[in-house]
């Protein structure tokens, strides 16, 4: 029995029992996809009906374009701020992690000093270590230390977990030559100009990948931010959405609108970088 | 001589941070587990009588024990129904079946969508009263559904619901790692004459087998601690008759919810999560000598 054979050109030829096969698999995950494209596109219309049309029209297109839920859900419900939390303790808590564990994988990954390689496997605790374990014992010393319901506190607990990226660029940082640096430091480069002018430079595109995956983590958490930023004032848009969940009946027009608000930033940035999020996700992942 | 310590400018923030917010606090939790700490006042030293709450407390263990029960259920899932489905669609990416690539951005895109947006689709399609499946059912002219509401559906809805948000990752490091294999390997194998099934019997099963390793001891971990979908979809009761219960559910009730003594025993609280953690290290462990046979030489 042969299936397939190859071409000239180097493409793949199929036995007609085989194409079939394959055209089978393909349109059940395609149909298995048009879920994802629903359940988003009847949220949007839905978030543009009046409330007598979301009851008796629920699935389909509005009668006519209402943009009340937005409007509710803007003034009445201070989703500004909510966004502007959930935006500050991303791109702080995704900064300073990424800032932070680049520095950190440097000084591993480019000097030699004892307790090395113990150093290195200390780091990954982390990934080990699932923050439902340590979420209590980080409400107490948030307490104790003034923070907790304060953005700040939220943040530095994100710019901690710097076990994946460390690893990651421990990795990458160990590819690129040395040559590099010895000739700044002949130049009169004291170390910290080469991380900073030639370092962080070359590895742009690996600080990004990684910064990406990490936003998308940050932006997207639910767990730490119910039990530390308990505050009404410091509320993310994640909770948000789970406050309206609570009373969907009541809300169900609001809840709409906010998830399309929460919804639109995620979907620019998927359609802009997936590629580099998958990157991102599996570059820690793969084994060489 | 200078040179020598610049390393520590680099490591030290890093370090300090870390281990204040990371490292300590597994530590602080396994000092609490032995107290009966209220979360205000002094502290107490009393051995090991909240683990023996956890195990033999009439009220208690038969509640921690079906959510330990749900967990390991979760886990099994996690092995045999969703690992499984994501190998089967990597691979499927990796022979390029028509439209992959329109696929491929469409399987991954939950898993940016955070979980309380996922939570609430799953609100809109299984929703008893509004929901669309009883929606679409209904004018069928078929038996409407309580789904979530359902201790036979529940949780397997949650399953379904965690297979659509997040099986992404998991499709995309099975892909990475296919499509990584050395180039000569695979021509090596037309040369030969291989076909579909030989090949994928033959070498590209047995050479992902470590990848397949390395996520299934990362995706354990995370069956373990499964915490935001069955709160948010079930509650913090744990669902219908305990179906969506896990331990981190339990863990959450009793720590912050006190719904032990009508009071907030953090001493408690903190013993949960050692026995946690232990259990979650007893099966790592266990799960890495196992797979480590998986492993190939290198």
């Amino acid at each position: 029995m042969k299936s397939k054979q190859q071409d000239i050109g180097g493409r793949e030829v199929y036995s007609s029992r085989v194409k079939v096969l394959r055209a089978l698999i393909s349109a059940i995950l395609i149909l298995y996809t048009c879920i994802t494209i629903f359940v988003i596109v009847t949220t949007l219309l839905d978030s543009f009906k009046g409330k007598g049309d979301l009851i008796s029209n629920f699935i389909g297109f509005p009668k006519a374009v209402v943009l009340d839920n937005y409007k509710n859900v803007i003034r009445n419900d201070r989703f500004l701020l909510y966004f502007f939390n959930s935006f500050i303790l991303t791109f702080c808590g995704t900064a300073g992690c990424i800032l932070l564990s680049a520095m950190a994988a440097y000084g591993i990954a480019r000097y030699d000093f004892k307790g090395k390689n113990l150093l290195t496997s200390y780091f990954l605790i982390g990934m080990m270590v699932p923050i439902q374990v340590s979420v209590l014992p980080l409400f107490l010393i948030l307490r104790k230390i003034g923070l907790l319901n304060h953005r700040l506190g939220m943040i530095l607990v994100y710019i901690s977990g710097i076990s994946m990226s460390c690893l990651v660029f421990q990795k990458y940082f160990s590819t690129i030559p040395r040559s590099l640096e010895e000739s700044a430091r002949i130049d009169g480069c004291s170390d910290s100009k080469i991380f900073w002018m030639i370092i962080l430079p070359i590895a742009k595109p690996v600080l990004f990948t990684m910064a990406l995956i990490t936003a998308v983590q940050q932006w997207n958490d639910f767990y730490m931010p119910m039990v530390l930023l308990g505050n009404k004032n410091v509320t993310t848009l994640t909770l948000a959405i789970y406050r309206y969940l609570g009373q969907f009946a009541k809300y169900m027009g609001q809840s709409m609108a906010a998830v399309i608000i929460t919804l639109i930033p995620i979907i620019v940035i998927y359609f802009l970088f997936s590629s580099q999020i998958v990157e991102g996700l599996t570059g820690g992942a793969v084994k060489e | 001589m200078k040179r020598r310590k610049n390393y520590l400018i680099f490591i030290t923030p890093a370090f300090i941070l870390y281990t204040v917010f990371v490292v300590f606090p597994v530590i602080y939790v396994i000092y609490l587990s032995f107290t009966d700490w209220s979360g205000l006042g002094a502290v107490h030293f009393v051995g090991l009588k909240n683990f023996g709450t956890i195990f033999t407390d009439p009220r208690f263990a038969p509640e921690f024990r079906n959510a330990i029960k749900n967990n390991l259920k979760y886990l099994l899932c996690v092995w045999f129904v969703i690992t499984p489905f994501q190998y089967f669609v990597a691979y499927m990416f990796f022979i390029k079946i028509p439209a992959y690539k329109y696929i491929k951005f469409m399987v991954f895109f939950p898993y940016v969508i955070s979980s309380t947006i996922v939570s609430f689709f799953a609100m809109l399609v299984f929703d008893p009263n509004i929901g669309f499946l009883n929606h679409i059912l209904g004018s069928l002219g078929m038996s409407k559904g309580a789904w979530f509401g359902d201790s036979h559906w529940a949780f397997k809805l949650l399953v379904l619901i965690i297979i659509w948000q997040s099986s992404g990752s998991g499709i995309m490091i099975f892909y990475s790692n296919f499509i990584s294999t050395s180039k000569e390997v695979m021509d090596a194998s037309r040369v030969d004459g291989c076909n579909e099934w030989q090949r994928f019997r033959y070498i590209m099963f047995p050479m992902s087998l470590p990848s397949c390793a390395s996520i299934i001891s990362m995706s354990t971990i995370w069956a373990l601690a499964i915490f935001d979908y069955p709160f948010i979809l079930g509650g913090a009761k744990g669902g219908i008759s305990g179906k969506l219960d896990f331990a981190n559910i339990v863990f959450y009730r009793y720590t912050f919810g006190s719904a032990l003594n009508a009071r907030s025993d953090l001493g408690f609280g903190a013993s949960i999560c050692v026995v946690m953690f232990i259990v979650m290290f007893v099966i790592t462990y266990v799960q890495s000598r196992i797979l480590r046979r998986f492993e190939y030489d290198t």
